[in-house]
């Protein structure tokens, strides 16, 4: 997109947001609360556009607060149980079907199929899966991301690997050449941390081998773990990945420890800075070659809350985020939820290359859940993969056990 | 009426009023709280309940749940190490700092007092500063370890199920030597020094001075000690999510984390007050061992 | 016998222990100093290759740490205030009686400590919620942390009345003094030391109190120091330098109060009011 379509565009969305708002600016001042993780670490959507909104003059302002995303989804819930909800909230996709379930949203079906801005057909499949509940729109994507494998590409050449890993067969046979112990140089990283970061990884492996979070215990899900807890017991792999986050997990790659991640594209930004070797990016592998893929499905959503009090002066701002999701990728690496965005070239042939990887990834990205409980069943698959890559449980046992947690909590 | 006023200024009333306000406070700030715990681990809670009393009864099947997870024992073995492993390294290392210190040596006091700076720390920022110091990789006690050749291979601190449970017991006895160390220092320092006087030309070694000496003149100390560390222990929860996150695995996952983790992770609000209520047996025995050790106080 | 070399001996012991002890500490401040690579060198390096001090204005610039501190400074004194206020006579009167009340009394302010802050939270929440408290949310942290002050102050200040000698108090009523004035001209100067030193100790534990302040304060105007140092803690920190930097911005005002008024704090807690 040229800088001239850009500026249109900029000028025009802000010019549908003032037609509708201005009829209100005689009216008293309406405060509506957005509540996000977005700006804790660095600059982000939400926390931009709602300051942009609140800076424009149409009698509504737009009062933004940072939360932690462990508690955001708590703290949400404990506000809306005492009536002190915020108006929009932005939540972990797997998180919305929790709220979205009990009414906790507002039905936005009506409000969005009136709307010049918001069109429900052009978002992606998951994306708008995880918003809708029953038949009902209770929200819209925000920012959505998926993984895939990123590698050092001079680790790569100087071992005489030409092609990135296609299968997890290969993924283990590059690693094991990749390693260097003596050097501190691990073969690959990824995050198998306790909690919703670990399940994010390990599931789409379920999914690829036949199974979903209803049914886990897959023979390549047993596999896939007696693969990577023999590389730990190797120190072919870190085991620092049960504890470490993505983020950290990557980091380590980004500083040349780690010959390849599992991470996504939130990564890239980051890595076009900080590492100093040539990286690529390839679709997370499959048990075969050519068999099933699948990949994870992350990023955030955004919802009114149905108890807010101006619901349309919320929609009104909802309408504004919406309005510049073409800002997502360019300004801040986020990739939008809908088909209709065109992102532009970056010129960093790094940066759009990992960035064509990962829009061929997000074909095959499948959602988690929607389920209401979906934080008991994510804890049944990351405990389970914890206990067998500690050793504490053979596979079979681990993912058995889970499976058996997981029943109760959907019958 | 005057009565009353006279006795409010000048008797058992004077008494009485100020121990009531106090009272009446600590009731609705830590009672209420209490209660509506126990309440609700009898209960189902949801979000749409949470802000009143009237909920479905339960029974229970909370406590029944609760007991049935897989977790259940290894967490129930994983506080008492804690706890008890918290306990312990707090209280040797902080009786021996406190005994050492009573000795004159030059700076003694001075140096003392540094030892306070872990109970001024924030816990959020110890985690923090330990959750670095234990990293696996590219922690510093690795480093140190492997520098003076205690280990050859990195101990993953955080990671290995044998070890985490270590790492935040470590971080835990850190963050309280300050408290014990001092309470005791107080205690020693109650103990005239005559009696040690006496019992030297007595010919009592230094052992035998400790045990019929130093030992019974600070029961009230330690009794006081043992019960406020063993609530505090029980209390503390910064340090997990900063350290391991209770795992990997449930590993290093102890009581009031796990209650954490129902309520705010699971948004399971019954279940976390359930395994609350069952933590309420631990703090039982605190009280009353701390409140038989006031029964040897002498009053100065 | 040669006397001499032992107290120097003791002191070059106890100066290891400390730096042992005070590691954690210097580790902070190192890691505060050193560039984003060195951070995750490995070994790593025991003092930074190129200290760059920078990152402190930067960090207190950027993560508007004043205001932070600030707050943490109106927590902190809201809290020392009201239970010094609560704590004192009520410790006062356990100490002055042996009774089964007394004992019940003892007994019943332990029990309340049994719930960890973080269990404590929500039903705290819902009872501000209905008395309309989340509105001045500074004010309801300060209710809040109080409770939990409280108790440990009580036990703390109880032991030091029971070294205030009892004739003393005896001699003053006889004297013609009421009990109210028996308390605060007698018994209260002469446990001063040991009030004034629990006093300091309540208000750096309030000074860093995160469960009640993360939960209740919504509006981050009012945060204290340790949500904002929350902030960096999330799922994606690596910024360490900066943690650290922001930690030791943090802790270092108490620290330093802390080691100027270190002689008085463990003289106070050592000695009793009148030893």
């Amino acid at each position: 997109m040229t800088l001239a379509m850009k500026t249109k565009l900029l000028a025009g969305a802000a010019l549908s947001a003032m037609a509708v708002a201005g009829p209100l600016v005689a009216q008293e001042e309406v405060t509506i609360t957005v509540w996000s993780i977005d700006g804790a670490n660095q600059v982000g959507p939400s926390d931009t556009f709602s300051a942009e909104f609140d800076e424009m003059d149409n009698g509504i302002n737009v009062e933004y607060r940072i939360l932690q995303f462990d508690e955001i989804v708590n703290e949400t819930l404990r506000a809306y149980a005492t009536g002190n909800a915020p108006d929009i909230v932005s939540l972990d996709n797997p998180d919305f079907a929790l709220f979205s379930s009990r009414g906790a949203f507002l039905d936005i079906t009506e409000m969005a199929e009136e709307s010049d801005v918001i069109n429900a057909e052009a978002y992606f499949e998951g994306p708008l899966n995880s918003v809708s509940w029953d038949g009902k729109l209770y929200g819209v994507g925000k920012y959505t991301d998926t993984i895939g494998v990123f590698y050092n590409k001079d680790m790569f050449e100087e071992a005489g690997i030409e092609n990135p890993p296609q299968t997890w067969a290969e993924f283990e046979e590059y690693a094991r050449m990749l390693a260097k112990p003596d050097e501190g140089v691990y073969g690959a990283t990824l995050s198998a941390r306790g909690n919703e970061e670990g399940t994010f990884q390990f599931l789409p492996v379920i999914q690829m081998s036949g199974g979903g979070y209803d049914s886990v215990n897959t023979e390549g899900a047993r596999e896939w773990l007696s693969m990577v807890k023999g590389m730990i017991d190797d120190g072919v792999m870190s085991q620092d990945v049960l504890s470490l986050g993505q983020w950290d997990s990557t980091g380590t790659f980004n500083s040349g420890n780690a010959a390849m991640a599992i991470s996504g594209p939130w990564e890239i930004d980051r890595m076009v800075e900080d590492a100093d070797f040539e990286w690529g990016v390839t679709l997370l592998p499959t048990f075969e070659e050519g068999a099933e893929r699948s990949s994870a499905l992350g990023g955030f959503n955004l919802g009114i809350m149905s108890t807010t009090e101006h619901p349309e002066e919320a929609f009104e701002v909802l309408e504004y985020f919406v309005s510049q999701d073409h800002r997502l990728f360019p300004e801040f690496g986020y990739l939008p939820t809908r088909g209709d965005v065109e992102l532009p070239q970056s010129g960093i042939e790094e940066k759009d290359a990992a960035l064509a990887v990962f829009q061929e990834q997000l074909q095959y990205a499948q959602p988690r859940g929607p389920h209401p409980e979906w934080q008991k069943i994510s804890k049944a698959i990351y405990d389970a993969e914890q206990a067998a890559l500690t050793g504490q449980m053979t596979p079979d046992e681990a993912l058995s056990q889970a499976q058996s947690t997981i029943d109760g909590i959907l019958n | 009426m005057r009565r009353i006023l006279s006795s409010v200024t000048d008797g058992r009333g004077f008494d009485i009023l100020l121990v009531s306000i106090t009272m009446i406070f600590l009731l609705a700030l830590s009672g209420m709280p209490l209660v509506y715990n126990v309440v609700m681990s009898f209960q189902e809670v949801d979000m749409f309940n949470l802000n009143t009393f009237s909920r479905p009864y339960a029974g229970l099947e909370n406590y029944r749940e609760v007991v049935s997870q897989p977790e259940f024992g290894l967490i129930l073995k994983n506080t008492a190490f804690f706890v008890f492993g918290s306990i312990a390294g707090q209280f040797v290392l902080g009786f021996a700092l406190a005994m050492f210190f009573m000795m004159r040596f030059p700076f003694a006091a001075t140096i003392r007092g540094v030892f306070l700076v872990s109970w001024v720390m924030p816990g959020l920022v110890v985690g923090a500063l330990w959750g670095w110091i234990l990293a696996g990789d590219f922690g510093v006690l690795n480093a140190i370890l492997k520098g003076i050749g205690v280990i050859d291979s990195t101990m993953f601190w955080k990671s290995d199920p044998r070890l985490s449970i270590w790492a935040v017991t470590i971080a835990n006895i850190w963050l309280g030597l300050a408290f014990n160390m001092m309470l005791l220092s107080v205690g020693l320092a109650a103990i005239p020094r005559d009696l040690y006087e006496a019992a030297e030309l007595d010919g009592a070694n230094g052992w035998h001075r400790f045990t019929t000496m130093t030992l019974p003149m600070m029961r009230s100390t330690i009794g006081a000690v043992l019960a406020l560390g063993l609530i505090y222990t029980l209390q503390q929860f910064d340090l997990f999510p900063a350290i391991t996150e209770g795992g990997p695995a449930n590993s290093s996952n102890v009581a009031q984390y796990w209650a954490w983790q129902y309520s705010f992770l699971l948004f399971d609000f019954a279940k976390g007050a359930t395994v609350s209520v069952m933590m309420l047996g631990f703090v039982l025995i605190a009280s009353i061992v701390y409140v038989w050790s006031t029964r040897h106080e002498v009053r100065g | 016998m040669t006397r001499l070399p032992v107290p120097r001996l003791f002191l070059a012991l106890a100066m290891v222990l400390a730096a042992i002890y005070l590691f954690p500490l210097y580790w902070m401040y190192a890691t505060s100093l050193k560039g984003q690579s060195e951070i995750f060198a490995n070994p790593p390096t025991f003092w930074p290759r190129d200290p760059d001090p920078s990152i402190y204005p930067e960090t207190w610039e950027r993560r508007s740490m004043g205001r932070f501190l600030w707050n943490s400074l109106v927590i902190g004194t809201g809290v020392t205030a009201l239970t010094v206020l609560l704590g004192t006579g009520c410790a006062y009167v356990l100490a002055r009686y042996r009774s089964a009340w007394v004992d019940l009394g003892l007994f019943a302010i332990l029990m309340l400590q049994v719930l960890p802050a973080s269990v404590m939270i929500t039903p705290l929440y819902v009872g501000f919620n209905q008395l309309g408290l989340l509105s001045y949310p500074r004010t309801a942290v300060i209710l809040a942390a109080a409770g939990k002050a409280i108790p440990f102050y009580i036990v703390l200040v109880r032991a030091t009345f029971m070294n205030v000698p009892r004739e003393l108090e005896e001699a003053a009523l006889v004297d013609g003094n009421s009990r109210w004035g028996a308390f605060f001209f007698i018994v209260l100067p002469l446990a001063r030391n040991g009030i004034l030193v629990l006093a300091i100790l309540t208000f750096m534990q309030a000074f860093g109190e995160y469960i009640y302040a993360k939960s209740i304060i919504t509006t981050q105007a009012y945060q204290p120091a340790s949500v904002g140092l929350s902030g960096f803690l999330g799922p994606n920190s690596t910024d360490w330098n900066g943690i650290m930097a922001y930690a030791a911005i943090y802790v270092t005002p108490i620290v330093a109060i802390f080691v100027i008024l270190q002689r008085r704090i463990v003289a106070g807690l050592t000695s009793g009011a009148l030893k």
